[in-house]
């Protein structure tokens, strides 16, 4: 489980993170949703220790962050961070040669999945294809948690689809996987967990089945009753 | 296998409803072997949890059985079958007359644009099926 628990952040005199606490479960697939400016990506920045955090605390299956948590989470950034004169092989040698967790059979068959081969460049790819080795890069590696920052964004539909439904495939199952993403639609049918986030705090938590069941209300009407005031 | 759901409802509910659904029109048979939660989820692209939460509802409703490590498979129970059928087709009629009770419709009018739209909507279906 990744625990975080009460952080907050300044950038200068700004506060970005005021406080912000939840919990993200191996097996569940988390939604961290909030407006452009909530804290979204300072929080899985934060969770990665890619930004100092000015008071609280993360947890990773109980323990304090360190080099070696690195082996079992993941991010994938919005953005791919290879460079763009590389080719997809080169990428892939890349991340084997700086990750123990490198999974080249699952890298394969992503690439397989996904109908890329190895030898494009990735600054010839599109945005969609760009999307799928960046998302390809993450998930080839063995580890528990998985974070993803807006995956889905600017993708044309049916490369969102079949995104999704990487989702729903052994590539994903068991592990824990924290995304974030101001577009609901595609994904409301897979997660388990939703996360409102507004300016820098929690502004609601609940299990996207349980809010279905009880109150009847899609996450779209508790993030309206939530946003639109 | 495609469901197109909706929002609101629990989609394990949804889930088992179509399971009924094809249950009560013999889509799916009496023994016949049903995809493990993993490949449901897959083919109806959702979470594996909520597959796994639909299934353990059918378990527990009878609809399905699983025996030791075998894949789970449509009950046999022909008692539970009858009463899928006739509980959907009730649920189906109670929506349908407290749709349209406000609206006070003698019942022989009724009867006759029921006949009428009936007969309509099943041809149709056959023209498509030609």
């Amino acid at each position: 489980m990744i625990e975080v628990k009460n952080i907050t952040k300044k950038f200068g005199n700004k506060k970005i993170l005021k406080g912000l606490s939840f919990t993200a479960k191996k097996g569940e697939i988390t939604c961290l949703i909030g407006i452009n400016g909530a804290g979204k990506t300072t929080a899985l920045n934060a969770i990665m220790n890619l930004t100092p955090l000015t008071s609280g605390e993360i947890l990773i299956d109980g323990k304090k962050l360190t080099k070696e948590s690195y082996q079992t989470i993941a991010f994938i950034p919005d953005t791919i961070a290879m460079l763009s004169q590389m080719t997809i092989r080169q990428a892939m040698h890349f991340m084997k040669d700086f990750y123990t967790t490198w999974n080249q059979e699952r890298a394969n068959e992503l690439l397989n999945f996904f109908q890329l081969t190895e030898t494009q460049k990735i600054a010839t790819l599109s945005k969609g294809n760009t999307a799928k080795i960046n998302l390809m890069l993450g998930l080839a590696l063995d580890v528990d948690y998985l974070l993803m920052d807006e995956p889905f964004s600017g993708i044309d539909i049916f490369s969102r689809e079949q995104i999704t439904s990487v989702f729903t495939s052994h590539l994903i199952e068991d592990r824990g996987v924290l995304i974030t993403t101001h577009e609901i639609s595609d994904i409301e049918h897979l997660i388990d967990k939703v996360i409102l986030i507004d300016d820098g705090i929690v502004v609601k938590d609940f299990n996207a089945e349980d809010m279905r069941e009880q109150e009847e209300k899609s996450i779209l009407d508790v993030m309206r009753e939530v946003y639109v005031k | 296998m495609n469901i197109q759901f909706n929002k609101r409802d629990p989609i394990y509910l949804q889930v088992v409803q179509y399971f009924k659904q094809e249950m009560a029109i013999a889509h799916l048979k009496p023994g016949q072997e049903i995809p493990s939660r993993r490949d449901l989820a897959n083919q109806l692209k959702i979470n594996p949890n909520t597959a796994q939460k639909a299934y353990k509802e059918m378990e527990n409703s009878g609809l399905i059985y699983t025996e030791g490590n075998l894949p789970s498979r449509i009950t046999e129970d022909n008692h539970v079958l009858k009463n899928i059928r006739k509980e959907l087709i009730d649920e189906a009629t109670d929506h349908f007359i407290a749709a349209i009770k406000p609206i006070h419709v003698p019942l022989d009018e009724l009867v006759d644009l029921v006949t009428e739209k009936y007969t309509q909507a099943s041809k149709d279906k056959e023209d498509l099926h030609d």
